[in-house]
């Protein structure tokens, strides 16, 4: 069978997920880009409104930082599935087990270790001291089977040659996991054709894996089966719906601070019955806000000793603290080398090239060329602070020269890496759009790759900003049962 | 059940109550008075408005009763915590805050709700189709509570969403009783009674076991007192009875369960003759006033536990 084409569809720069260099569609999307063909205008149309009703309908909508009419948008997916057959998601899946393995292994040496991979100047240990995400109240706390990272998400990118590199690790409270749930049971009920014709494998265990991997944490002296609660800023949290969501998914009681109290260095939470003990805390609230009486005195959203209790052994903490030292982006350019250190092995998915702007002459190289770099603060997320190189003006640049200069343990410098794209419905029309993938990394008793992961979109034409909390979609993530061939 | 958890299932029960029971009121003010009868409709306007305790935010704002002016003040006065789209945006709030307890097909009922009603220009509907309006918002409470009692599994969360439902029910029940018992005029009695039994979808049941004949002392006692009907008091007395010997380990020493034995046993046990005349008035009173203390205790034994109590507002006591 000769490949297909999509009429009027421009390729954009880079690497498209869907159609080769020569405009024919991939072997693996052919199913797919078949059904859309026979849609008719009116029935895309039609199905769109059927996803957006039923987003609508479970609730499902974030609210926009900075808006002040406090309007919830809806959802923004994107009908047309990303895909990955099996053959190509196999080394990321095998690449994501080990660098997450690794990061725990790092993150244990750090805490509970001899700190050996300073000791052997496998990364400077000044480094790893001043980062924003050590804690020095977590050192010496223990992490049943070494698990301190149990959920992560790392953000890969799939570069001009279609080779997946990844971005940056989130090691905190990686959200978008229900995304990827929800995306899925929206596009199988708005569009039950798209998907009629391939074996996919299915996102809807999450849940369960989630609470096998908190169960497996929980203090040796508690019951067969342990209490494992959701600890929950609260309902004004950009994330409280995913909260809320993974709680019924488990189970679990979704707890704020409020409803939490220590005693006896032992966690309790008031219910109607009284006081009932809590073995497991599936927290989504910041180091600096767990524990009022260690971190921030004027945070209401932590539990008071809730760090005595971790210490004493009768309660465990996923994420366990500090492990944003590990995401942090000046640690980042070194996973590669604690790969190779603690495992023995190289690793599996690169880095993007980066520059350690606190070394001299890599400092040096940089600023001459940053007009083609991408430049990001350290310590921040979510997108926030980076300055794009080739899009920044001459000012911009300048100030950012200046920055780098006074505080350069602050930045780091990456090139750009050309963000692959995708087909994607823009006003009726197929159109060419960049995106990334969150695949999401549990570890429990072992280490677990959840298939798939939240691919995002930047809906602007020619933009590499994917984040939902600045206008960016998403896309249901298909990893195929076998290697396309419907 | 967390404490916090267990006040926001109760109120999401109470809230949705609350905005159906208003519902059907204002449904069988308005088509009673269309229907005839001799009723001075400002009269009934008025009784509506004291029977829902909200005649008095509702003359801060009004210095007239019309029928418009009354309805758009019980369905779409969102400044007003007790009007039916004031409290079904509250149980939706609280729903979400509790959406992890709450079966996805009940979560879905109570969203679409809150979303339908947004949706609706309802002024417009009240102008021009009311009784629809009031269907539709019956219909998609009792959507709600299907859902509920379909899908949600028999623990804790499920207890304290139906105890909130019945002890709002067994409450408005009793209100209007009161409002009715006492502005009873002989010459409209007939058209009265027949409305207090439509408010509640009791007329048919009524009928079926007293017959056609509208008698008030029967109507009493048959909204107080029979077991067969589901919404009459006792019978929402007996539920709640019920669910909280099932949330409470102290059994029937918990002081809500005695709080509602008392109330319970009276009215079990009552004397036929009080149920006439001039008695009621008394027996609903004690009734009213032993479901308030019932709510008050519930509050203070499950739901204090939290450090930062919720205040829920509705219309004055």
């Amino acid at each position: 069978m000769s490949a297909s084409r999509l009429p009027d569809y421009h390729l954009a720069q880079g690497f498209d997920e869907a159609i080769t260099g020569n405009c024919e569609v991939r072997a693996h999307y052919e199913a797919v880009f078949e059904e859309l063909r026979r849609l008719a205008p009116e029935e895309l149309a039609a199905r769109e409104r059927l996803r957006d009703a039923l987003f609508r309908r479970l609730g499902i909508t974030f609210a926009v930082y900075g808006d002040a009419s406090g309007a919830e948008r809806t959802w923004p997916m994107d009908v047309v599935p990303r895909i990955l057959p099996a053959a190509e998601w196999r080394p990321v899946e095998r690449g994501l087990e080990q660098r997450v393995r690794a990061l725990n292994l790092f993150l244990e040496d750090l805490y509970v270790g001899e700190r050996a991979a300073l000791r052997d100047g496998v990364i400077p240990s000044w480094l790893v001291l001043s980062s924003e995400g050590f804690v020095r109240e977590a050192v010496g706390i223990h992490a049943p089977h070494g698990a301190r990272c149990v959920v992560a998400g790392i953000d890969l990118v799939r570069d001009a040659d279609g080779v997946f590199r990844v971005l940056e690790d989130n090691l905190r409270t990686p959200s978008g996991i229900s995304y990827v749930l929800q995306n899925r049971a929206a596009l199988t009920r708005s569009f039950p054709g798209l998907s009629a014709r391939h074996r996919i494998r299915p996102v809807h265990q999450y849940g369960s894996s989630l609470l096998q991997a908190l169960q497996s944490l929980a203090p040796r002296a508690s019951s067969s089966s342990p209490r494992v609660i959701v600890l929950t800023p609260g309902i004004w949290n950009s994330a409280y719906f995913e909260h809320a969501f993974l709680a019924q998914q488990m189970g679990a009681e979704l707890c704020e601070g409020r409803d939490l109290v220590v005693e006896d260095q032992a966690v309790f939470m008031r219910t109607t019955r009284g006081l009932e003990k809590v073995d497991v805390i599936y927290r989504r609230v910041d180091d600096e806000y767990v524990d009022p009486a260690l971190f921030r005195g004027d945070s209401v959203l932590g539990v008071p000793g809730l760090v005595s209790a971790l210490r004493a052994g009768n309660v465990a903490l996923a994420n366990a603290l500090g492990c944003g030292v590990a995401d942090d982006k000046a640690i980042y350019p070194y996973v590669p080398a604690l790969i190779r250190y603690y495992l023995g092995e190289d690793a599996i998915l690169p880095n993007v090239t980066t520059y350690l702007l606190w070394e001299r002459e890599q400092r040096e190289a940089a600023l001459k060329r940053l007009h083609e770099l991408v430049v990001k603060p350290v310590a921040a997320s979510g997108g926030y602070g980076i300055v794009i190189g080739p899009q920044a003006k001459p000012e911009q640049l300048d100030l950012c020269r200046k920055e780098i200069e006074a505080n350069p343990r602050g930045y780091i410098a990456q090139e750009l890496v050309q963000l692959s794209s995708h087909p994607t419905y823009v006003d009726g029309k197929l159109e060419s759009r960049h995106i990334d993938l969150r695949p999401f990394v549990l570890t429990g008793a072992h280490t677990e790759v959840f298939p798939g992961g939240l691919t995002r979109v930047a809906l602007r034409r020619g933009s590499f900003v994917v984040n939902s909390s600045q206008g960016g979609g998403s896309k249901d993530t298909w990893v195929l049962d076998d290697d396309g061939d419907p | 059940v967390l404490a916090r958890h267990a006040e926001d299932l109760y109120w999401t029960g109470r809230y949705l109550e609350r905005a159906e029971d208003t519902a059907r009121m204002l449904d069988v003010t308005y088509h009673g008075l269309l229907e005839g009868g001799g009723r001075d409709p400002q009269a009934a306007w008025r009784a509506l408005l004291e029977a829902l305790h909200l005649a008095q935010p509702y003359f801060a704002q009004h210095r007239t009763v019309t029928p418009a002016a009354v309805a758009e003040f019980l369905v779409a006065d969102e400044s007003q915590p007790s009007s039916i789209i004031a409290a079904i945006a509250r149980a939706r709030d609280n729903g979400r805050n509790v959406r992890e307890h709450l079966s996805t097909e009940l979560w879905e009922a109570l969203n679409t709700c809150h979303l339908e009603l947004r949706g609706k220009d309802l002024r417009a509907e009240l102008a021009f189709q009311p009784h629809e309006l009031y269907r539709a918002i019956r219909t998609r409470c009792q959507t709600i509570a299907g859902a509920g009692s379909e899908t949600m599994p028999r623990r804790d969360p499920w207890r304290f969403l139906v105890l909130g439902r019945l002890v709002e029910r067994a409450e408005m029940t009793c209100r209007m009783l009161r409002a009715r018992a006492n502005g009873a005029a002989a010459r409209t009695a007939f058209h009265d009674w027949l409305l207090v039994l439509n408010s509640v979808s009791a007329l048919e049941a009524y009928t079926r076991s007293n017959g056609a004949e509208i008698d008030p002392g029967r109507v009493i006692a048959f909204l107080l007192l029979s077991d067969e009907f589901p919404r009459s008091v006792l019978s929402c007395l007996r539920g709640a009875d019920t669910l909280l010997g099932q949330l409470d380990r102290d059994g029937p020493h918990a002081r809500p369960r005695r709080g509602l034995g008392r109330v319970r046993s009276e009215l079990e046990y009552h004397d036929a003759d009080e149920l006439r005349g001039h008695g009621i008035q008394p027996v609903l009173d004690r009734t009213q006033a032993g479901i308030w203390e019932v709510a008050e205790l519930i509050e203070a034994r499950y739901f204090a536990a939290g450090p930062a109590p919720q205040r829920h507002v509705f219309g004055a006591l």
